[in-house]
C-alpha cells in the first residue's frame, strides 16, 4: 500500500469568496439592532416627496429638496429616497406603539467627491411608546456605541438639528489621536412625525437615530477612501471574507 | 462664518480663554474649527440668527457677562420721504431705508471697522458696503447699499416672472428665469431681493449719498436663489435661515454711528414700514412636559433660569420665544434650549430596554442569506454598483437632475454592471472571476412604477484556484451545475455575454445569469446555510491598502517520494514568508501511484506596494524556496537547471 494513500494538499490560501463589507457592516449593525429589541422593516428606494420629506416634517423649501441635493425621477413626482426614514413612516403608518423598527439600505444624495457618494448606506431605528425621553435615548446610544466600538470609547453628544428629531444630537467618539469623531445622528422623534403618522404625540413619544455604514466600515475596517468600496476590485473585496 | 475670537472677547469682560469658548460653542452645538485664533463656525440651519458677533455672544450669555453690542446713533432721525411700493408684502413684511449724506473725505477706518478687515483679511470696497458688510457680521442683518443718485424717487418690489437679464453689482451677468423676487426702477431690476444688488445702482469709492436697504424677507422666498443663479451671497445665506424682523431701528442706528465715526453726516433720514404686525411664538410652559422630554427633574425656577439666560420671556404660564428665534415653535423645541444650557453630556442617561416586541421575520432575508452564501462558499464575491446608467431602455426611469450625462437613467438589469466589474478586474490580471450582485431594480411597467429583487451572476476564466479547479474553465455548464446543487429544482439558463462587444482582448467565456428573487421562494434548497462568520466589534479586519503596480506570478512543481519529507515540504511553504508574496496556493496535485512519488505544484503571486515587482527580486525570493526545498531530502524539482 502506497504511504501517499489518503493524503491531501495544503489549504495554503482561503479560496471562498465574500459578502461585500458594506453589507457584513450593515448587518452587524442590525444583529446589535435587533438584540435591543428592533425589528427590521423594508420600504422602496423610489419614494414619494410626501414620505420622504413632507411627513418628515421637512419643510418644501428646507435645501435638502432642492434640485441640487436630492435626485428627482418621474418628472419631479418621486424621489429617490435620501434616507431609509420614509420606510419607518410607512411602517408606523401601520402599526400601533409601542414599536421599536429598524430601516436599513441605499440612499441616495446628489453628491460625488472623495467623502461623498451619490448612493450609500444607512441603518436607522426609531422607538416609540409612552414616555420615551432623552435620557434613555442616551442610555441606548451608550449601548448601541459600546456595541460597535468597545466600552472603553469615549462618547459625546452635541446639539444638533434634524427636522424630524427635537432635540436632535449627533454623537462623536474619541479617536486615538484625539479628535473627536461623528458617529452617528439621533434625537427624540419630533411630535409633528408623529402626529403625521396618526400617533397621538400627547400620548407618545420617540427616540430615532441612525448610522452611516460607510462611515461605520470606514472606522473599523481602517479604510480611508469611502469610494474603494464600490471599485469591485478582488483585491479590495478578498480582505474581507 | 468666520469669527474673531478678538472681537467676541470686546464684548466678555471675563475674557475667557480661545478653549473656553470653544467649549461653550460646542455645547451649545455650534461646530467649528479654529484657524489663527479665527472661529470658521458651522452652524445648524436652524440657528440663522447666531450667524453674526451679535448672535453668538447672546447665546454665549449663558455662560459669560456680556457687555451691550456697539454704540448707537441716538439722535432724532428725520421721515425719508420715499416713493416705495411694496407689492410683496406678505414676502417683504418690514422693510426700511435710510438715507444717509455725508461730505468730505472718508477717515482711515477704525476700531471694530477697521479690525473687521484686518483681522479677517477682509477686501474692501467702498466705505458705505464696507459699512454694510460690517454691520452684517456684527448684527446679522444684511443691508444693502444703493448710490442714492442713481435711485429715483420710484421704485418697487414685486415678484417677476419670465426670462429678464440682471447684471450684479459684481459685474457677474445671469439671466432671471421664473418667478423672482426683485427691486424695479423704471422697468429695470436692480436688485435681486435678499441675494444681490445690481451694478446700475451700487455704490462707488465716490459715493457720497446712499440709500441703505434693510429688510427682512420670507426664508422660503429666498431659499434656493443663490444656488441656482451660481452667486455666492452671505445676505442670501443669511435671508435664508433667517433674520431678526424687529431689528430694524437699531441695525440703522448702529450703521449711522459708524459712519458718523468715519465721515461727516450732512443729513440722515429714514423710512420704515411694517407691513403686517409681528406676532411671538408662545410655548405653552408645562415644567412636567419639558421634564418628561428630557428625562429631568428640573424645577421650575431653574427651568426659567436657563431660559431667561436666552432671551426667552414669560407670560401667563407660557413662554415667549425673543424676535430673533424664528427656530422655536414647540415644547421639544424649549426642551432643547434647556439642554444645550446644562449640556447633552451632563444629563444623565437613565436605563432603557426595550421591551419585547413582536419579531416579524422579513420574507426575503433568510433566502438572501442563503443564496449569498452559498455564492461565497464557491468562490463568489458580492459587488455593490450605483444604479445610474447612460443608457435608455424601453423601460428604464429617468433621472430628472443626473449628475452628469452618464448617469441619466436608473438601471433595470445588473448585467452591464457586472460586465464592467469583471473587466475592471481581467484588466487586473485576475482569472477566475466571480461576482454577484443582489439588488433591488425600479422600472416602469405600464406607466407605473415597480421594482423587483434581482440576483445578478457574472464569472468567467479558471473555476478556482485550487488543484481540482484550477485547469477547469468557467463556462454555462459550470454555474448551471453549481447552481443546481443548491437549487435541483429550478431550470438554470445562463447565457454567455458576447465579447466583441466589450472593450477586451480576452477569450475566455464570460457567463451570465440574472434571476428574480422571487423565483426562488418556490423552490426547495437542498443546501443549509452554515451560520457565516459574523463581525462583532473585536474581529474587524484592518485593511491593507491595495498595491496599484501589477503582480506576477512564478510556479514551482515538486515532486517527493517520502511522506515524511512530503509534510516537511509543505510546512515550508505554509511558513515561508515575504513581504512580495501576496498569494500561494496548490494549483496541481498528482499522486503517481507507479513510482509512489506526490507531485505537488504551487503557484506564488508578488506584487510589491511601492513599485512594479523586478525579475531579479521574483527570482531571489524563489531562489530562496529552492534552496531550501531542495535541503529536504527526496524533494526533487523535476526539469530544474540551476
Amino acid at each position: 500500500m502506497s504511504s501517499f494513500n489518503k493524503i491531501k494538499p495544503p489549504v495554503l490560501s482561503n479560496l471562498s469568496g465574500g459578502l461585500h463589507p458594506i453589507n457584513q457592516v450593515k448587518d452587524f449593525l442590525l444583529s446589535i439592532l435587533k438584540e435591543f429589541g428592533f425589528n427590521e422593516v423594508d420600504g422602496p428606494e423610489i419614494e414619494s416627496e410626501e414620505f420622504n420629506f413632507d411627513m418628515l416634517n421637512i419643510k418644501k423649501s428646507h435645501p435638502a429638496r432642492q434640485m441640487h441635493d436630492t435626485f428627482y425621477v418621474q418628472n419631479k413626482t418621486n424621489v429617490l429616497r435620501t434616507h431609509t426614514s420614509p420606510v419607518q413612516i410607512r411602517s408606523m403608518l401601520n402599526s400601533k406603539p409601542p414599536f421599536a423598527f429598524t430601516s436599513a439600505g441605499k440612499v441616495y444624495r446628489k453628491d460625488d467627491d472623495a467623502t461623498h457618494l451619490p448612493m450609500f448606506h444607512q441603518v436607522e431605528g426609531i422607538y416609540v411608546d409612552q414616555e420615551v425621553n432623552f435620557a434613555q435615548l442616551k442610555d441606548l446610544i451608550h449601548k448601541i456605541i459600546y456595541a460597535i466600538f468597545g466600552e472603553e470609547v469615549h462618547i459625546r453628544f452635541r446639539p444638533s438639528y434634524f427636522p424630524f428629531t427635537e432635540p436632535s444630537a449627533e454623537v462623536d467618539i474619541l479617536s486615538e489621536n484625539g479628535k473627536w469623531l461623528e458617529i452617528l445622528g439621533c434625537g427624540i422623534v419630533n411630535p409633528i412625525v408623529l402626529d403625521n403618522c396618526k400617533i397621538d404625540s400627547s400620548k407618545y413619544s420617540g427616540l430615532a437615530f441612525g448610522l452611516g455604514v460607510e462611515r461605520i466600515a470606514m472606522l473599523k475596517y481602517e479604510v480611508n477612501d469611502i469610494r474603494d468600496f464600490y471599485k469591485s476590485n478582488l483585491d479590495f473585496l478578498s480582505q474581507f471574507k | 462664518m468666520k469669527v474673531a475670537y478678538k472681537h467676541l472677547i470686546n464684548f466678555i469682560p471675563s475674557k475667557p480663554s480661545l478653549e473656553d469658548i470653544s467649549k461653550k460653542f460646542s455645547q451649545l452645538g455650534h461646530e467649528h474649527e479654529i484657524n489663527n485664533n479665527i472661529f470658521d463656525m458651522e452652524l445648524t440651519p436652524n440657528r440663522g440668527d447666531c450667524l453674526s458677533i451679535k448672535g453668538l455672544l447672546r447665546d454665549l450669555a449663558v455662560f459669560y457677562d456680556i457687555t451691550t453690542l456697539g454704540e448707537l446713533y441716538n439722535d432724532d432721525i428725520n421721515q425719508l420721504r420715499l416713493d416705495f411700493i411694496n407689492k410683496a408684502p406678505k414676502i417683504c413684511p418690514h422693510i426700511s431705508f435710510l438715507k444717509i449724506d455725508i461730505e468730505g473725505q472718508v477717515a482711515p477706518y477704525s476700531g471694530l471697522l477697521k479690525d473687521y478687515f484686518d483681522d479677517l483679511e477682509i477686501n474692501k470696497n467702498n466705505f458705505f458696503t464696507d459699512v454694510s458688510n460690517y454691520i452684517s457680521y456684527e448684527t446679522g442683518q444684511p443691508t444693502h447699499c444703493y448710490d442714492a443718485q442713481k435711485i429715483s424717487n420710484t421704485f418697487s418690489l414685486e415678484i417677476i416672472k419670465g426670462s429678464h437679464f440682471f447684471e450684479t453689482l459684481l459685474n457677474k451677468k445671469i439671466e432671471l428665469k421664473d418667478k423672482n423676487l426683485v427691486f424695479v426702477q423704471d422697468n429695470n431690476i436692480i436688485n435681486l431681493a435678499g441675494v444681490m444688488g445690481g451694478s446700475s445702482t451700487a455704490c462707488n469709492s465716490k459715493t457720497k449719498s446712499v440709500i441703505i436697504e434693510c429688510a427682512y424677507f420670507n426664508p422660503e422666498n429666498i431659499i434656493g436663489q443663490s444656488i441656482k443663479y451660481d452667486i455666492k451671497s452671505d445676505a442670501a445665506h443669511k435671508f435664508e435661515r433667517g433674520v431678526d424682523p424687529l431689528c430694524h431701528e437699531n441695525v440703522l442706528r448702529r450703521f449711522i454711528k459708524i459712519v458718523k465715526d468715519h465721515a461727516t453726516i450732512k443729513n440722515v433720514e429714514i423710512f420704515k414700514k411694517d407691513y403686517q404686525d409681528f406676532k411671538p411664538d408662545l410655548v405653552s410652559f408645562n415644567i412636567k412636559l419639558l421634564n418628561n422630554i428630557l428625562g429631568t427633574s428640573l424645577s421650575e425656577k431653574k427651568l426659567k433660569e436657563y431660559l431667561l439666560k436666552l432671551d426667552f420671556t414669560f407670560i401667563d404660564n407660557k413662554i415667549i420665544a425673543p424676535s430673533h428665534r424664528s427656530d422655536i415653535k414647540t415644547p421639544n423645541d424649549i426642551a432643547e434650549e434647556i439642554a444645550r444650557v446644562i449640556g447633552y453630556d451632563n444629563i444623565k442617561s437613565q436605563k432603557f430596554i426595550i421591551p419585547k416586541l413582536l419579531d416579524e421575520q422579513q420574507d426575503y432575508k433568510s433566502l438572501v442569506n442563503n443564496i449569498s452564501n452559498f455564492l461565497t462558499k464557491h468562490g463568489f464575491f458580492e459587488v455593490i454598483n450605483n444604479p445610474f446608467i447612460n443608457y435608455e431602455t424601453d423601460n428604464a426611469i429617468k433621472v430628472d437632475n443626473p449628475l452628469d450625462s452618464n448617469k441619466k437613467y436608473i438601471r433595470t438589469n445588473v448585467e452591464k454592471s457586472l460586465t464592467e466589474n469583471l473587466l475592471y478586474n481581467e484588466r487586473r490580471q485576475k482569472d477566475s472571476i466571480k461576482l454577484f450582485e443582489i439588488s433591488d431594480l425600479y422600472f416602469y411597467q405600464n406607466e407605473e412604477v415597480k421594482n423587483k429583487k434581482m440576483i445578478g451572476i457574472i464569472c468567467s476564466g479558471r473555476v478556482g484556484n485550487n488543484h481540482i479547479d484550477f485547469s477547469k474553465k468557467i463556462d454555462k455548464s459550470y454555474l448551471k451545475n453549481l447552481l443546481n446543487e443548491e437549487y435541483p429544482e429550478i431550470h438554470f439558463n445562463p447565457v454567455i455575454v458576447d465579447r466583441e462587444k466589450l472593450d477586451t482582448k480576452l477569450k475566455n467565456q464570460i457567463i451570465y445569469l440574472e434571476i428574480e428573487l422571487d423565483y426562488f421562494k418556490n423552490h426547495s434548497s437542498k443546501y443549509i446555510s452554515e451560520p457565516k462568520k459574523s463581525l462583532n466589534k473585536s474581529n474587524f479586519i484592518k485593511y491593507v491598502p491595495i498595491s496599484s503596480f501589477p503582480s506576477s506570478y512564478r510556479d514551482l512543481s515538486f515532486a517527493v517520494k517520502e511522506k515524511d519529507k512530503y509534510y516537511e515540504l509543505q510546512e515550508l511553504l505554509i511558513n515561508f514568508k515575504h513581504n512580495l508574496i501576496k498569494d500561494i496556493f496548490v494549483f496541481d496535485f498528482f499522486h503517481n501511484e507507479a513510482k509512489d512519488e506526490i507531485k505537488i505544484g504551487f503557484r506564488l503571486v508578488f506584487q510589491s506596494q511601492s513599485s512594479t515587482i523586478t525579475e531579479s527580486e521574483v527570482s531571489n525570493i524563489i531562489n530562496q524556496i529552492i534552496d531550501k526545498a531542495l535541503s529536504i531530502s527526496s524533494v526533487e524539482i523535476p526539469g530544474l537547471i540551476r
